[in-house]
């Protein structure tokens, strides 16, 4: 423009800012042989790696918990766990209890999001939450507030709604009150019925038969449901500290997808996320979790990922149950934070994000600089069972139209992982027919 | 982590209407946020600032609506509405 003065000017729009190309999957047909699978995703973790080199470890759990909305919570544990690992130093009583009220609070949001908005419309052959709400509104309308609810538990401790700032190696800014805990108390028993009927509910729908023999890996503590440390086992012999996890995980370099593939040194794939600590840690559930589970016929070994909608939502009435439990013995501790001093070394961390165990390995130089980050979040851990899932999943669907089979392949993959399916149909598909 | 997406999906497109209007800088933008979207407001805001630095968007004014209908066949989306630029 030959205009001396700058001009404004409003443009409407209207432009829908989608969620695309997060998952892709690539299937070659020979004939009626399935002859390739491929399931890619795209792991921002990785860039968060390099961009925490010469970073101080304070800044450590603010930075981790931008990598995920879903579960910032997990980001921030397992980094100030790692960081307090390197340290030597253990957080303790009062402020460890509510460290768990903070994951309590997380779970009940991620696995909200996961059962009702997410999964639950597989169920019902609808293609998204939307479809579903207009035909049961009242259930989308539950979904949301449970949510709801574990969104004001991280508010009221994380300080903030996403990427809580109250959160800091040694334990919080800020502690909280007995009344200030007090407040979430009736809010959260109403969030354990509409958990317990979520458990009814999800009991009933039609679940393929779909069983493998899965290798299942959680935390394990020796007296708790897993959320912020313990050790790590499996079903197939696994049984290690954290500290000893390089040792027995490794990250392959796949040609087609800039993503790493983890697996067992020993035995290859492996299954992280609610099923996994449901079959390993149930007889650490609350009587209630376990009453809701038995009526619900779910009992360990569950080995069939479709069922893992009944098992968030029975994680979702632990949830809830531990969360009343800790507000009920709370009492405000004396200081916010152990006091400190970063010294040179490595420290490890991992907890139990919503869907499955989250690393972190930090080496620290003796400024508190970070010299390098690892981060292995759940969703590349699943990749490879995913794929497994998949090679078994994908010939029984062969003879279906592209747009249908695509839709089967996204069930199988929501079976895992929130973070990769929050957009309904994320999945680029490519078919090689031969 | 489908924040980065969106973030991408959302900087690209004003990008590159800022290069189709000639425009230096983008002063303000409003969108929508449906009720499914699983993003709250403070966390689109947040995210948005993170995003946008460097590019024609930094320190756009940013305006949130939320959407409360979980049956609108948009409500699972984020929308652009309009978007205030300045042409130099
Ligand atoms: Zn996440």
């Amino acid at each position: 423009m030959k205009n001396d003065k700058a001009k404004i000017k409003t443009i409407k729009v209207d432009y829908l800012a989608r969620v695309e190309g997060e998952g892709a999957l690539y299937i070659k047909i020979k004939g009626h042989t399935v002859t390739d699978v491929k399931f890619k995703i795209f792991e921002p973790p990785r860039f968060f790696e390099a961009f925490l080199r010469g970073r101080s470890f304070c800044e450590a759990p603010d930075i981790t918990a931008r990598i995920c909305g879903i579960c910032p919570v997990a980001y921030q544990m397992s980094s100030s766990h790692a960081m307090e690992d390197a340290f030597g130093i253990r957080v303790d009583g009062q402020l460890r209890a509510l460290r768990r009220l903070l994951y309590c609070g997380e779970w009940i949001e991620s696995h909200a999001l996961h059962v009702y908005l997410l999964h639950a419309p597989d169920f019902f052959g609808y293609d998204d939450a939307i479809q579903m709400a207009k035909d049961y509104p009242d259930i989308v309308q539950r979904g949301l507030q449970l949510k709801k609810t574990g969104n004001e538990v991280v508010i009221l401790i994380g300080g903030r709604e996403i990427h809580p700032i109250n959160v800091r190696v040694g334990g919080f800014y800020k502690a909280l009150t007995k009344q200030e805990l007090n407040t979430l108390t009736e809010k959260l028993k109403r969030a354990r019925d509409i958990a317990l009927e979520a458990v009814r509910w999800t009991a009933e729908f039609d679940y393929p038969d779909f069983e493998q023999d899965y290798e299942f890996v959680s935390l394990r503590h020796p007296d708790e449901y897993p959320f912020n440390e313990g050790k790590l086992i499996s079903n197939k012999g696994l049984d290690i500290s954290v500290h000893e996890y390089d040792n027995h995980f490794i990250e392959e370099q796949v040609a087609y997808t800039n993503a790493l593939h983890s697996k067992l040194k020993e035995r290859g794939a492996y299954f992280v996320g609610p099923l996994a600590r449901f079959n390993l840690n149930f007889d650490r559930l609350s009587p209630l979790a376990k009453e809701a589970a038995h009526s619900a016929g779910l009992s360990p070994v569950c080995r069939n990922p479709f069922k893992s909608i009944i098992v968030r939502s029975v994680e979702m009435v632990y949830a809830c149950d531990e969360a009343l439990r800790i507000i009920g013995q709370y009492e405000k501790p004396e200081i916010p934070a152990i006091p400190f001093q970063p010294i040179a070394g490595t420290g490890y961390g991992c907890t139990e994000a919503p869907r499955g165990i989250l690393y972190h390995r930090y080496r620290i130089d003796d400024n508190g600089r970070i010299l390098d980050a690892k981060i292995v979040p759940p969703t590349s851990q699943n990749q490879k069972t995913i794929e497994n899932d998949l090679w078994q999943f994908i010939p029984k669907y062969l003879d279906l139209p592209s747009e249908k089979l695509k839709y089967d392949c996204e069930k199988a993959i929501r079976n895992y992982d929130p973070c990769i399916s929050c957009a309904t149909h994320f999945l680029k598909l490519t078919i090689d027919r031969e | 982590m489908h924040e980065f997406f969106l973030m991408k999906s959302l900087i690209d497109t004003l990008s590159s209407i800022a290069r189709e209007e000639h425009a230096s800088k983008i002063i303000s933008l409003t969108v929508k946020l449906g009720a499914l979207s699983h993003i709250s407001p403070d966390h689109f805001r947040e995210h948005f600032i993170h995003a946008s630095q460097g590019t024609v968007a930094e320190g756009a004014r940013l305006t949130i609506e939320v959407m409360t209908d979980t049956t609108h066949p948009q409500s699972q989306d984020v929308l652009l509405e309009n978007i205030e630029i300045m042409n130099s």
